[in-house]
């Protein structure tokens, strides 16, 4: 495998309010065990946004900062146009928002998003916090990780959920997340690359064009049953 | 006690120290917070009623409140007996049982938790407030960074007299204290940028050199500030408004963030008409916070504790540990002290403790070590490393001091096993 997968690290500064600068460098980590040369590119607002990322990464933040980011995308619209040429992207928490219609802002006032994938945000009745567990049919069998945000995000026709929620809240009505394509949309904080190597893997596949054979770290292993053991236990004792 | 107290206030302090004592008995920590939540359930005002006018500064940040607010109390003891919170109990119930434990006329210097700061302050009418720095801590709980600045901000415009010493170099700060009508800016630096790189009015990313900053998007920029840390890589020099400059070698508290906390302490000082020659001076007799770089025995080793709680301040810790390949102990927890939510981790440059073992403990050890391995960082991961006949690496039983730096529930485990409830290093 020769291929140089270019990362496009988009906006940490806006959005990687909660750890989820550790998805590039789970990206990085990973295709190094599949001997899998990475190029990240760190795209800080002013800087053009390149066109001819292979994966793009975009995570959470705060209300201010999302709509700072949601702005200077749909302005330079070149993450648009690398999705239509096939580009991957994985977007966390208020990330995941904006690549719908409308999320809310600060002011719970629908604010405008990129219309990438057919779904739009609003406001879930109480803030959901705490471990997240789901159950992806279609990506990477069961997902771990931690949310932490106030939006009911709606699916339209042609996108998938990501997972069904197993312990949680994620869209706020018994799934969680978004897949459109190449695009990957989730509540899952952890962060969730980290917690979730083979949604990892999917994305670096789809960028080399070849399905990986999951690579498993004791480490790794180690948290993920411990997180899942715990989830559901604690899901057992408190039905939410 | 204080002469005026209603009946009911000293009713509710009765009840609140049968309460403590009780929690004290039953091994629950110290005492103080459920001595106060039961005292302040009783008599709401009692606060208000025990702060009577006496207190002299309130202290808040995301980081430093408790050294900072231990410096300024050590340098105002200059003119007698000084009430102040010993170990870091900053919300009311806390702040409550600290003003009680003094003489009732002994001007008081109160750390405050950053949501709490407008309750406290219009409870206690303080004379000046301290604003240090806001960074991300603990967010699934706390409010997001901006939220509060804007709390801070309307808290301001609704105590107009109150004097503000605040930090210029931290964006959210200067936002929250711009409006103020009696501002003291402080150059104290800012070591954790990643939570103020967009304008906080209109979101437009700052821009940074060394000293300043600005914002293009509304003209905001750095406050000039009247006081400034000035630091040379190993120590520092306060820098008063009339070009004094107090030298801060001699601080026995380590580091570029507490020589930082110094300098705006100092400027306190000189806003409550102190001698600042004799607060620097009895500010470097201070040699450990509420157990913070006390050293204490734990288990077969002998350990320097460093509390740190959200990535800005385990950043700084990392700069102060001993280079490699000492090792060194990080203990994780989750609990709700803690903030549940240990993906701050990825936000702490843990590379830099490359070419050592880290002994990787407390109830989120697992987390950690996948961190390290991210970083690689050589992870020992070990549940308790305190326990009897433990196993641990040959370098760390070699070292007569290991570095042991932890969040806060895991500090204060060890804090207690060693110093006590009340006792302080």
């Amino acid at each position: 495998m020769t291929k140089l997968v270019r990362i496009a690290s988009i906006y940490p500064t806006l959005l990687g309010t909660y750890g989820d600068g550790g998805n590039v460098a789970a990206l990085r980590h990973i295709a190094a065990l599949h001997g899998i040369g990475v190029d990240v590119h760190e795209i800080s607002p002013g800087m053009d946004v390149p066109r001819d990322a292979d994966i793009y990464v975009l995570g959470g933040g705060e209300d201010t900062a999302q709509v700072a980011a949601a702005n200077a995308l749909r302005a330079s619209g070149a993450l648009k146009d690398a999705v239509s040429n096939g580009a991957a992207v994985l977007a966390i928490c208020a990330g995941y928002q904006i690549l719908g219609h409308t999320f809310p802002d600060a002011s719970s006032e629908a604010s405008p998003g990129l219309g990438l994938i057919d779904i739009y945000t609003d406001r879930l009745p109480t803030r959901a916090v705490g471990e997240l567990l789901a159950e992806s049919t279609q990506v990477a069998g069961e997902l771990t990780g931690y949310e932490n945000h106030g939006g009911a995000t709606h699916l339209g026709s042609g996108v998938q959920p990501l997972a069904r929620v197993s312990v949680g809240v994620g869209n706020g009505d018994g799934t969680e997340g978004a897949v459109s394509g190449r695009v990957i949309g989730t509540y899952l904080h952890g962060p969730a690359l980290v917690r979730n190597p083979a949604l990892a893997e999917k994305l670096l596949g789809w960028a080399i064009d070849e399905q990986l054979t999951p690579i498993e770290e004791a480490e790794v292993l180690a948290l993920r049953e411990e997180r899942i053991r715990l989830a559901r236990s604690s899901s057992a004792k408190t039905p939410r | 006690m204080a002469v005026t107290t209603s009946p009911r206030t000293r009713l509710a302090l009765a009840a609140g120290r049968l309460a403590a004592g009780a929690s004290r008995v039953a091994g629950r920590g110290e005492g103080q917070i459920i001595g106060g939540t039961v005292a302040l359930k009783i008599a709401p005002d009692a606060l208000r009623e025990l702060a009577g006018g006496r207190v002299q500064a309130l202290v808040s940040a995301t980081n430093g409140k408790t050294s900072t607010t231990r410096l300024l109390a050590t340098a105002m003891s200059q003119n007698g007996p000084v009430a102040s919170a010993s170990t870091g109990a900053n919300m009311p119930e806390g702040i409550l049982w600290a003003l009680t434990k003094a003489p009732a006329d002994a001007p008081a210097v109160l750390e405050v938790d950053e949501a709490w700061l407008p309750t406290v302050l219009s409870a206690t009418s303080a004379k000046v407030v301290l604003l240090g720095n806001l960074s991300r801590d603990q967010l699934d709980r706390m409010s997001e960074v901006a939220m509060l600045a804007r709390k801070w901000r309307r808290m301001l415009e609704e105590n107009p007299d109150v004097i503000v010493v605040a930090n210029a170099d931290d964006p959210i700060v200067a936002f929250a204290a711009e409006k103020a009508k009696n501002v003291v800016w402080v150059a104290a630096g800012q070591s954790w940028t990643t939570d103020s790189s967009v304008c906080p009015e209109c979101g437009t990313l700052l821009s940074r050199d060394e000293k300043t900053w600005n914002c293009s998007g509304c003209g905001r920029t750095r406050p000039w500030a009247s006081w400034a840390l000035e630091w040379n890589g190993t120590s520092g020099e306060a820098v008063s408004a009339t070009g004094q400059r107090f030298d801060l070698a001699n601080l026995q508290l380590p580091g570029k963030f507490n020589a930082s906390n110094a300098t705006m302490a100092l400027a306190v000082c000189d806003e409550l008409g102190l001698d600042l020659a004799r607060a620097v001076e009895l500010m470097t007799t201070v040699t450990a916070v509420s157990g913070r770089y006390a050293i204490v025995p734990a288990g077969e080793l002998t350990v320097r504790l460093l509390l740190a709680k959200n990535p800005a301040g385990w950043t700084e810790l990392l700069d102060i540990m001993p280079p490699a390949p000492a090792p060194v102990i990080v203990m994780i927890n989750a609990n709700n002290a803690d903030g549940r939510d240990p993906s701050w981790l990825w936000d702490v440059p843990f590379e830099r403790l490359r070419g050592r073992t880290v002994i990787a403990s407390g109830n989120r050890r697992r987390d950690l070590a996948v961190r390290l391995l991210h970083a690689g960082v050589d992870a020992f991961v070990s549940e308790d490393p305190f326990a009897p006949g433990a196993e641990l690496p040959a370098a760390a039983r070699e070292l007569d001091v290991i570095d042991c730096a932890a969040t806060y529930t895991a500090f204060q485990a060890i804090r207690t096993a060693n110093l006590g409830g009340e006792v302080d290093g």
